[in-house]
């Protein structure tokens, strides 16, 4: 559970999700459940030349599945606490 | 279970789509008059959208053969689409995993020409929803979110992702997280752990609390 408390901390927060298949949606979080499904508003494609008609879409929905990567804002990273709280998640308390 | 796009022609007498009704599916929503686009082929018309609990079904309204059905756990991506630029008609626009992505798909949609409607199908990797009444779009969002919610990944043993955590699919009691020494682990549990030396005592306070009364 560890991902899905830490993504519904960076909630209003700009991300940009990489998905498998290798498209890159930025957007800002809008909300995350616990299968780590993503709704994002405001989205922008990363790469437009390549996805030409995912310019229209201003917010979608994600598939956690689906997911690759999902790159986080810097200032919204605390390495310590993540260090820790990875820990105890790998010890299952 | 297959990904992907596939033809779906169980209908009921009054045209509406035979659900298994044993596993618990229900019908969440029907929109009539929606149009159908999958992939760069040409729109389909008219036909009526049913959502169920499981999968996303479109039943021609003149054909009563003709149906498509994709199940949630397909739909990885899906959004609302009102720019004409990407497609003339607001819709929902869907992205469907094919479990198969090597295939070109452009090739495929250039046999399709002298095949049949349900040919190749299966390699649609994406669908365009366009209800005749755009108004429509958010809810219909809405009942694609809370549906693929109630899709999660079915668990695939050792490939389950990492991204699946949920409250169910925590290590079994006994089984270890990486390849760590679980009796290592316990062993020292033993030794440095004074919780249960906290325990014991608090054990011993609640008996002579007991006793003085």
């Amino acid at each position: 559970m560890l991902f899905f408390s830490y993504f519904k901390e960076i909630v209003g927060r700009e991300v940009v999700v990489e998905l498998k298949n290798d498209l890159a949606i930025r957007g800002t979080l809008r909300s995350v459940d616990q299968y780590l499904n993503i709704k994002l508003e405001n989205t922008r494609v990363v790469d437009q030349d390549k996805y030409p008609h995912m310019l229209s879409v201003r917010n979608c929905f994600i598939r956690g599945s689906v997911v690759r990567y999902v790159q986080l804002p810097p200032d919204g990273v605390d390495v310590e606490l993540l260090h820790d709280a990875t820990r105890r998640e790998a010890r299952g308390g | 279970m297959a990904l992907g796009l596939r033809v779906f022609s169980e209908r009921t007498s009054n045209g509406e789509p035979i659900l298994d009704d044993n596993n618990g599916e229900v019908l969440m929503h029907t929109q009539p008059a929606v149009s159908i686009v999958l992939g760069n082929r040409p729109s389909e018309s008219p036909g009526t959208l049913f959502i169920s609990s499981k999968q996303v079904i479109w039943l021609s309204d003149v054909d009563r053969s003709k149906g498509y059905a994709v199940d949630f756990v397909s739909i990885s991506l899906h959004a609302v689409s009102r720019d004409p630029e990407a497609y003339p008609s607001p819709c929902i626009y869907t992205q469907i995993e094919t479990g198969d992505d090597e295939e070109d798909e452009d090739e495929d949609e250039e046999q399709q020409q002298t095949l049949d409607w349900s040919s190749g199908i299966s390699m649609i990797k994406e669908m365009r929803l366009v209800p005749s009444d755009s108004s429509h779009l958010e809810t219909l969002f809405e009942v694609f979110c809370e549906c693929a919610e109630l899709n999660p990944e079915p668990m695939q043993g050792e490939d389950a992702s990492n991204w699946n955590l949920s409250g169910n699919d925590v290590n079994l009691i006994g089984y270890s997280n990486g390849d760590h020494d679980l009796t290592h682990d316990v062993l020292q549990l033993h030794i440095n752990d004074q919780r249960f030396e906290d325990a014991e005592e608090m054990e011993h306070e609640s008996n002579k609390r007991n006793s003085h009364q």
